[in-house]
């Protein structure tokens, strides 16, 4: 893992342009070395020759002094003597130049001092002949002596040169192997170094060309996200804009223009040219909201107003935020949206809304003024028909009595219909504060409130444990006296009413009831009886509000029990649903959320 | 004025409501003496004016013109003088809101003005016959709305 990441970097590219670089002057390096060896071994071999060369013109010059005196003391004629005069210079010269030639050699040096010995050996004999013979009266033998020492004085010199010579070749042999020594592993070495680089360098190669690839398809993809992006930012009615935090420079996308009306790029992307845009009456709001991309924070989203080029005023929403891309260098980006639209719906949303809200008001006010206030005037003609009967029913025709009984129970029904119309709208407006309940205290509750009727009738209510729920608890009371007044009041005359309230926890999917989209788990709470029951078509018109099955006479009701009943139902978030069957009974199943 | 008597005043601006008032006693035959008022100021007035016989019980009508009920109820109950009166609520309403912001205010007793004839003269005269002492001692929200 980390070998690829090394081979993905930069840095292993660095590291084989050092290694190459570094071969290289090796190489270099090396061939230099090479030259210059090359360069000291031919001049090694020049001055050999050179000096045997010297060598030889030494000893001819030698010769030549050697002919000229044989030849004078033959003829005694001085012109002989010219030669031998003119090699003793040229003899100097010579040996100068053999000293100058072989003074990096001290076995050369060492000879050529033996050498002048007997050069100076043979000359001063040769000298000295010349002198015998110009004596008048010499002696022969004087003379083949001194030639006879001569003679073995030039043996002497020529042994001597031919060491030399010999000592010379030695010399150069020896430099020639250190040459070859030398130069045997250099050509090797340089191969390999070479080849090293050649794999180096194509390693670098594959590399970069892998990266250039790379490079391509990111360049691809970069260019079709962007065409991407601008074909999102049309179709989305929205902009974008960057800012580069280190340098302060601006750029506006193509539709950033053109939500302003302007064609893309038109103008220099700064603040201060879209400020140009924005409505006079938002510009300082605008500047204020936009510190934050001065300041280097994320751009918190806010709404404004621009006037377009072509005068309309659109609704703009900005936000933004800083991004730091590989570099370390930090962008921030940002959005410019046309929400014109959304603002628009959203104003007539909230003007609905608000319309809606006042007229559930007007009506809630409406309903509970008109069953208070209607209260008064008949609670008046109910107290003076009270006191008429008991002052005054004796005295009155038996029609007359009758008419009296008529308007009493119809008085008493208009109380009941005003009672009962004003608790459904106290269900709605009671302020709904949810606590923790213990159900089956609410059903004590209940079963207190209701002992008169449930005595009279006999009734029995049979109970599972009900559970503790998260309730409006004045409401459920009033529910589940709702639903067990229901049962009662519609049992069958001759048998007892029973009761049944069966509890269990179930979850949505499983309820077929349940409409879909609804919380997962549900209490279930079912309400059996033994009633007079009813046709199964009008199960969901009993909680319609004063729809009755009965007819008044043999049943009294309003029609606004159930009705009751289901609105506390939906303000808890439940459902309640009746079953019935004509003559076996009915069955009331209440779902109420399990949080 | 005899002592044995009780004194009972009542506030109502419906002129029905306090000729039933008025019957009501009349018929219970009790030893009482009652005044009625048309409205809040009248009320206010009589209890203010320093030779006023107090009543040992006072009936307060909620919805009264000028001044009303829950009005003079603060006003009684911040008199020295006056919150010693036994306060009895005397409304058309039974709305929560009614029977919470007289019970908070220091009234005694709520009651719903009932539609029988036979009824109000049960409730005005257990009512009158409270022993107050022990009924406000043991006050709480759910006696204070007289129930038959």
């Amino acid at each position: 893992m980390k070998y690829i990441q090394i081979h993905k970097s930069p840095l292993f590219l660095k590291i084989i342009f050092i290694v190459s670089v570094a071969v290289i002057f090796f190489i270099g390096g090396i061939t230099f070395k090479h030259i210059t060896v090359l360069k000291k071994s031919s001049h090694f071999v020049t001055n050999s020759h050179a000096v045997n060369t010297e060598l030889e013109r030494l000893i001819s010059y030698l010769k030549d002094a050697e002919t000229g005196q044989r030849g004078y003391l033959l003829t005694k004629d001085t012109a002989f003597l010219r030669p031998y005069n003119n090699s003793k210079d040229l003899i100097r010269d010579s040996f100068n130049e053999l000293s100058k030639l072989t003074q990096n050699s001290r076995t050369q040096q060492a000879n050529l001092k033996k050498l002048l010995f007997y050069i100076n050996k043979k000359q001063n004999y040769l000298s000295k002949n010349i002198y015998i013979t110009q004596q008048k009266n010499y002696k022969e033998a004087d003379l083949s002596y001194n030639l006879t020492i001569g003679r073995q004085a030039m043996d002497s010199i020529r042994k001597k040169i031919d060491e030399m010579i010999i000592t010379q070749k030695i010399l150069l042999t020896n430099r020639q192997q250190d040459y070859d020594s030398t130069m045997s592993y250099t050509p090797l070495l340089i191969y390999l170094t070479l080849i090293v680089t050649l794999i180096l360098i194509t390693i670098a190669f594959i590399k970069m060309n892998r990266d250039l690839v790379l490079l391509r398809n990111t360049i691809n993809t970069l260019t079709v996200a962007n065409e991407a992006s601008n074909l999102a930012e049309i179709v989305g009615g929205f902009g974008s804009w960057q800012y580069n935090i280190d340098s302060g420079q601006f750029t506006f996308s193509d539709n950033e223009y053109r939500l302003l009306g302007c064609a893309p790029q038109s103008f220099e992307a700064s603040s201060e040219e879209f400020y140009k845009f924005v409505h006079p009456e938002d510009l300082q709001y605008v500047i204020e909201s936009s510190k934050s991309v001065q300041e280097k924070t994320n751009l918190n989203p806010f709404t404004y107003r621009v006037i377009r080029k072509d005068g309309e005023i659109r609704y703009f929403r900005a936000s933004g935020r800083v991004v730091t891309v590989a570099s370390g260098e930090r962008t921030h980006i940002g959005t410019t949206s046309d929400v014109t639209e959304q603002v628009y719906a959203q104003n007539y949303i909230e003007e609905r809304n608000r319309e809606l809200e006042n007229n559930n008001k007007e009506l809630t006010a409406f309903n509970y003024i008109a069953s208070h206030d209607l209260q008064e005037p008949l609670r008046k003609i109910e107290t003076f028909l009270s006191r008429l009967i008991s002052k005054d029913y004796e005295n009155m025709s038996k029609s007359g009595q009758q008419y009296i009984n008529s308007i009493q129970a119809s008085a008493k029904r208009m109380r009941m219909l005003i009672e009962d119309l004003l608790q459904f709208s106290r269900t709605n407006k009671a302020e709904k504060v949810f606590e923790p309940a213990d159900l089956n205290e609410i059903l004590d509750h209940v079963k207190q409130e209701l002992v008169q009727v449930i005595d009279d009738k006999k009734g029995t209510i049979e109970s599972q444990n009900l559970p503790i729920l998260n309730v409006i608890p004045f409401q459920i009371q009033q529910l589940f006296t709702n639903l067990i007044n229901n049962s009662l009041k519609y049992s069958k005359t001759d048998v007892p009413p029973i009761i049944t309230i069966k509890s269990k926890l179930v979850s949505a999917l499983d309820e077929e009831l349940l409409p879909h989209n609804t919380l997962a788990h549900y209490h279930k709470i079912i309400f059996t009886d033994n009633g007079i029951g009813f046709e199964q078509e009008y199960a969901k018109k009993i909680f319609i509000l004063f729809n009755r099955l009965h007819n008044k006479n043999e049943y009294d009701g309003t029609g606004i029990g159930l009705a009751i009943c289901k609105k506390i139902a939906d303000n808890h978030k439940g459902y309640l649903f009746a079953n019935g069957e004509l003559g076996v009974g009915a069955t009331f199943t209440l779902f109420l959320p399990a949080v | 004025m005899n002592t044995d008597f009780i004194n009972i005043c009542l506030a109502d601006d419906d002129e029905d409501d306090r000729l039933f008032f008025t019957d009501a006693f009349e018929e219970l035959k009790m030893k009482t003496n009652v005044m009625t008022f048309n409205d809040g100021v009248e009320l206010m007035d009589y209890l203010n004016d320093g030779d006023s016989i107090l009543p040992n019980v006072l009936f307060l009508d909620l919805n009264m013109p000028k001044k009303n009920g829950v009005e003079c109820l603060l006003e009684i109950k911040q008199n020295e003088k006056l919150n010693d009166i036994a306060i009895a609520i005397y409304s058309t309403s039974s709305s929560e809101e009614h029977i919470e912001e007289t019970f908070v205010n220091g009234a005694n007793i709520y009651i719903k003005k009932p539609s029988d004839f036979e009824d109000l003269k049960k409730i005005l005269s257990e009512v009158v016959t409270i022993n107050w002492q022990y009924h406000t001692s043991g006050l709480n929200k759910d006696n204070f709305l007289m129930r038959l």
